[in-house]
């Protein structure tokens, strides 16, 4: 399957043409990504207003890969020429194109990740050169979002793809023997997601023991009566010292589950349960 | 366990179409920013030349889509990176597993004790026909994730510079991956003061506000319950996970934006989240 997209590509002359008009101003924009559980740079996309769609940043294809589960979602379909114009992609963070062309198709790949559960987010596609040579793209992964700014470049637009020529050497079976592997494993695309409650509570360090240095009068801990001024001793029994650890205790602690702090103040101590509450 | 490993290194490389030739200077690392040529392969792919233990050049890919480096066997050979390892006659395409290799250079950028594996990867060998060009492997993660990297296509260039970072083991995360429940629980890195829902089959962009804590950062920053929060430093908030994922990223007291429509007015609010939960 990938072959035939690459033979196409490789042997059929492709005119240059100039597909974007140039941008009066020079735009930038700060491109949040995600990184799989191995480390793939994954952008989010919506497409025709659908989505969002998770794609991974990919030098290494030729273009815009839709699985096709999502291509149908956005109401695409290859045309003619083996590709799919989108009329509008947008990017996260900023940068649009419209009138775009991507291939609908599910690369072995996806198949297998995603059947077995391996990039941690189900990945719904490839980001490749097509889309990519309009910008000028910073990576560093010390931040966690990418600096792209528009260049005035002349992208080719993507080949004719030939049907039936090539095949993958045996590769193209192995996306559906993990997917049906990870089947009989139990693993899923995306991880089960659970969210962590709110307190209402402002901390800081203190010499020995955390300290509340502000109080949300009408969240969670407030209503239960923690007060400015409180050292948090234990949270749920366990012994903190710092911000860090409370937060590293608590953080599986979901909305509408039991919190108990053991609170110290001037005239002793005490501890105070409460449930916690949604929110951020 | 082998078999299975080596089958699913092989989903994680993103590859799927192409790369040519580019001149380098053989220089150890230096911390400025060097600018590397790429060729744009026909096909769309990047290609560099790379020096492997101070062998080579070598045509290969740079592929952001893998996050493995991979070298093939004739490379491999070349280089001497299967010195003291005992090669395995009977290998699914010629997977040798993984190898360090102690010095990789692209352009005049070098990084040590590279993780790569060796293998003849089919799609790399397919292009490489396809294109007639001498291409040997490919570039990926472990290398180009140690610098800052900067992408021109126009230029056909990249830059790097050592950022710093250093990359984990792919191979690690990926067994401790395989063996998780499959479960995460999203958590703020701060407090921001407020809640939001999003009604079943409400397929719009954005959240809406349920509520405002009183005295909160959010309350301060001019949030009003009935707000639709579109995005919070620049990420999409278009569920109630995404807000909280969102949230997982932003530090107490780094202040940012949020996109607000209220009525038929988009706005936008600098919130300053506070330590805490």
């Amino acid at each position: 399957m990938l072959l035939r997209v690459l033979i196409g590509l490789t042997l059929i002359a492709l005119p240059l043409l100039s597909a974007q008009e140039k941008p009066a101003v020079v735009k930038s924009y700060q491109v949040p990504y995600k990184t799989t559980i191995p480390k793939h740079l994954v952008v989010r996309v919506k497409i025709n207003g659908k989505g969002p769609f998770n794609f991974i940043l990919d030098t290494g294809a030729p273009a815009m890969i839709i699985a096709t589960k999502i291509g149908e979602k956005a109401g695409l379909a290859n045309g003619e020429d083996g590709w799919a114009v989108l009329d509008k992609l947008e990017i996260e963070g900023g940068p649009t194109l419209t009138k775009i062309k991507a291939r609908v198709e599910t690369p072995f790949q996806l198949e297998g990740m995603n059947g077995l559960g391996m990039a941690g987010l189900e990945i719904h596609g490839l980001m490749g050169y097509h889309i990519l040579a309009r910008y000028r793209m910073e990576i560093d992964f010390t931040r966690n979002k990418m600096t792209w700014t528009e260049i005035d470049n002349s992208v080719p637009e993507p080949g004719r793809i030939r049907k039936g020529v090539g095949g993958m050497g045996g590769l193209d079976v192995m996306g559906s023997m993990m997917k049906s592997l990870g089947g009989m494993l139990g693993r899923k695309a995306n991880p089960e997601i659970s969210l962590r409650g709110l307190v209402g509570l402002t901390l800081e360090n203190g010499d020995e023991y955390p300290t509340v240095v502000g109080v949300l009068e009408n969240g969670p801990a407030g209503k239960a009566g923690v007060r400015k001024g409180d050292l948090i001793l234990k949270v749920n029994d366990r012994t903190v010292t710092s911000v860090g650890d409370i937060l590293r205790f608590a953080g599986k602690i979901s909305p509408g589950q039991k919190i108990s702090l053991l609170i110290k103040r001037k005239d002793g101590e005490q501890t105070i349960t409460f449930l916690t509450g949604e929110g951020i | 366990m082998n078999m299975l490993r080596a089958l699913a290194l092989i989903l994680l490389i993103a590859l799927f179409a192409p790369a040519e030739d580019t001149p380098r200077a053989d220089q150890p690392a230096p911390a400025k920013p060097v600018v590397v040529p790429f060729e744009l392969l026909k096909s769309g792919h990047m290609a560099v030349h790379v020096m492997v233990n101070d062998k080579g050049p070598y045509l290969l890919i740079f592929d952001t889509g893998a996050p493995m480096s991979l070298v093939n066997n004739k490379l491999a050979n070349d280089a001497g990176l299967f010195k003291g390892k005992m090669k395995s006659p009977f290998a699914l395409f010629g997977s040798q597993g993984n190898v360090k290799i102690k010095k990789l250079s692209v352009g005049g950028q070098s990084a040590e004790n590279v993780d790569a594996i060796v293998m003849d990867h089919p799609t790399v060998e397919a292009l490489a026909r396809a294109l007639d060009k001498p291409l040997c492997g490919i570039v990926g993660f472990p290398f180009f994730a140690r610098f800052k990297m900067t992408l021109d296509y126009k230029t056909k260039t990249m830059t790097l510079v050592p950022s710093g970072y250093q990359p984990p083991d792919i191979m690690k995360a990926m067994t401790s991956a395989l063996l998780s429940p499959g479960a995460k629980t999203l958590a703020p890195a701060a407090q921001f003061g407020l809640i939001a829902v999003k009604e079943a089959g409400d397929q719009a962009d954005g959240v809406d506000i349920k509520e405002v804590i009183a005295g909160s950062p959010a309350a301060k920053a001019g949030l009003k319950r009935g707000d639709r929060l579109l995005t919070l430093d620049g990420r999409w908030t278009d569920s109630v996970s995404d807000l909280y994922e969102a949230a997982s990223l932003v530090k107490p007291d780094e202040k940012v934006e949020l996109q607000v429509k209220r009525g038929d007015k988009t706005l936008r609010l600098s919130v300053t989240p506070v330590k805490g939960f």
